[in-house]
């Protein structure tokens, strides 16, 4: 268990330096659009960027919601379960859902893989002549980072009790 | 087959699963039920790279987040104490200011209550104030500002809806002024008999707490001066107001840390962000398909036999909408539900505009409905006391805040007048 420990650590680490990073380009590069603007120029490449690290951001945030289990949910019927005295219905609760969100993400992988690929194919330079596959790319990327924090819960919660303990190194 | 598949989504979705997950799930299902190829719900997610206002998210709630975290509670505090404590209700007016103010800022997440709960309780009480009513009067406060700018549900709304932002930063001004008066009487009632000495005015605690909050006070200035004087756009409101704190709250008052305080605002802020934006994702693949099989229409089919006319649909609208509130967070709502309401509403000839804001605040009771209203929970857990006590406090703001909403949605002239004028 330790070694899916470490790793999980390791994508939290990644996570939160890629958000912060993140966060810090996509304020320096909207302040500068504004400080272009007013100087009478628009880099034309300046929009699309940004809009592409918020599009990662929300990956990395994603990522680090997922590990602090703060996701948005509908949350109706879960008081009943937590009201139960039963470890087993705990167990079931958690690892099903956990399961659920780990098929789901690995289905995103698959379906932003093969985004990319048609991309790859038929896609264009976009800004910056970054090819448009790489900007697509940011969807397998992301969502396979969430997906390994999903199986890292999954693993955790079948093998090691319950994953949302802090388990931080 | 397909009906064991969205039921098991659906029980799945009670019992817990993160709304994204439901919703790509759900898109997932329809596009292989359908034979699209599954890469289609791709597609879709990268749509919201090219949301052009997608920015303003992580960059107004990343200023709330700092906002929260530095002294500027404390000294909006003392400045709105100096301008209105004189009032009859004064500490209570001066709650309902700040929490709008900050709500506004930080997107009604909880972070109101958690970050100011603590500093106007006691005070409240040390003025006199019943323990009910205080406790009452911050759960209704942490979501108040909600239909002020640059409020984030009120930008998602607009991207959901794609209605222009700042024409819905207008239209919220009116309604948001309503609810604040409505409870502000109610303050100024619940006030009459308490024993303790009203605040003397004094002009010069009223200069010191301006002086004192000299920094915080430009920040509406910069959203509505810029957007509405054609200074700025919406987006660049949110990256100056974003540059504009995190300079003042790190360098010149020094509140915040830039290496220990301002990576963890940054986690803190952008996850809240993430989990937002994955929601977005993944509902557009979910309500493009939904509209594509015209599932609006008809929904608007099966209610033009009962529904008649305009007043009618909004009744109706309020009723699903207050249970629509306090069963689903705010985001979840926003993304699920207005896409499906929209074109219904329009067919009984409802301003989109008007819409947004009738929709925003049902959203915004349902934040201290019973039994589910988030503020609830979140006041439970920051006054350590029994949810039960809470649901009691919220009842009678509850009910003050279906009388606003019922003059906001049976008396458009209120969201209208920027725009009829």
């Amino acid at each position: 268990m330790k070694a899916v420990v470490i790793f999980d650590d390791i994508l939290e680490r990644f996570s939160r330096y890629g958000l912060i990073s993140s966060l810090f380009g996509i304020l320096g590069l909207a302040v500068m659009a504004i400080v272009f603007r007013w100087m009478g120029q628009s880099p034309m490449w300046i929009d699309p960027l940004v809009r592409h690290l918020v599009f990662l951001s929300a990956f990395f945030g994603g990522s680090l919601a997922t590990s602090k289990n703060v996701h948005i949910k509908v949350d109706l019927l879960t008081k009943l379960v937590e009201k139960s005295s039963s470890k087993i219905v705990h167990w079931l609760h958690r690892n099903i859902v956990a399961l659920f969100c780990f098929i789901v993400c690995l289905a995103l992988v698959k379906s932003g893989w093969d985004f990319y690929l048609v991309e790859k194919e038929f896609g264009a330079p976009a800004f910056l002549e970054i090819h448009s596959a790489y900007l697509v790319g940011i969807i397998p990327f992301g969502m396979a980072l969430i997906t390994l924090r999903f199986l890292n819960q999954l693993i955790l919660g079948i093998f090691g009790g319950d994953p949302r303990e802090p388990h931080r190194l | 087959m397909s009906l064991i598949a969205y039921s098991s989504i659906f029980v799945l979705a009670l019992f817990g699963a993160p709304i994204f997950a439901v919703m790509a799930a759900f898109a997932l299902t329809a596009f292989y039920f359908s034979g699209t190829e599954l890469s289609a719900v791709a597609v879709e997610v990268y749509r919201l790279a090219s949301a052009p206002t997608i920015l303003t998210i992580p960059l107004f709630t990343f200023a709330g987040y700092v906002l929260a975290e530095s002294k500027a509670p404390v000294r909006l505090l003392r400045l709105c104490n100096a301008f209105l404590g004189w009032m009859p209700g004064g500490v209570a007016i001066v709650c309902l200011f700040v929490c709008a103010f900050f709500t506004a800022f930080t997107g009604a997440s909880g972070v109101t209550i958690i970050a100011l709960g603590g500093l106007l309780y006691p005070i409240l009480i040390q003025e006199g104030f019943s323990e009910k009513f205080s406790l009452g009067l911050i759960t209704t406060c942490g979501s108040l500002g909600l239909l002020f700018p640059p409020s984030l549900p009120i930008i998602l709304y607009g991207i959901i809806a794609k209605v222009d932002i700042d024409d819905l930063f207008l239209a919220g001004l009116f309604p948001g002024i309503i609810l604040m008066v409505i409870l502000g009487a109610w303050s100024m009632y619940q006030s009459r008999n308490n024993p303790k000495k009203k605040h003397e005015f004094s002009a010069k605690e009223m200069i010191g707490s301006l002086w004192e909050a000299r920094f915080e006070l430009p920040l509406p200035v910069f959203v509505l001066g810029g957007i509405y004087g054609g200074f700025v756009t919406a987006t660049e409101a949110s990256a100056l107001s974003a540059f504009y704190v995190l300079i003042i709250n790190c360098f010149v008052t020094k509140d915040i840390s830039p290496v220990k305080d301002l990576p963890k605002v940054i986690v803190e802020s952008l996850t809240l962000v993430g989990a937002i934006l994955l929601i977005l994702c993944c509902a557009l693949g979910m309500t493009n398909y939904l509209v594509d099989e015209e599932i609006p229409m008809k929904i608007l089919e099966a209610m033009r036999t009962l529904i008649t006319n305009k007043w009618l649909f909004l009744l109706v609208l309020n009723i699903f909408l207050l249970i629509v509130g306090c069963l689903m967070d705010i985001f979840s709502a926003i993304i699920v539900v207005v896409p499906l309401i929209i074109p219904i509403a329009e067919q009984f000839g409802v301003n989109p505009l008007h819409l947004a804001i009738v929709f925003l605040t049902n959203l915004e009771i349902g934040y201290i409905t019973p039994p589910v209203g988030i503020n609830l929970f979140i006041s439970s857990f920051r006054f350590n006391r029994p949810v039960l006590e809470l649901y009691r406090a919220a009842v009678p703001f509850l009910l003050l805040m279906i009388v606003a909403l019922l003059i906001i949605t049976y008396i458009p002239w209120f969201t209208l007048f920027w725009f009829n004028s």
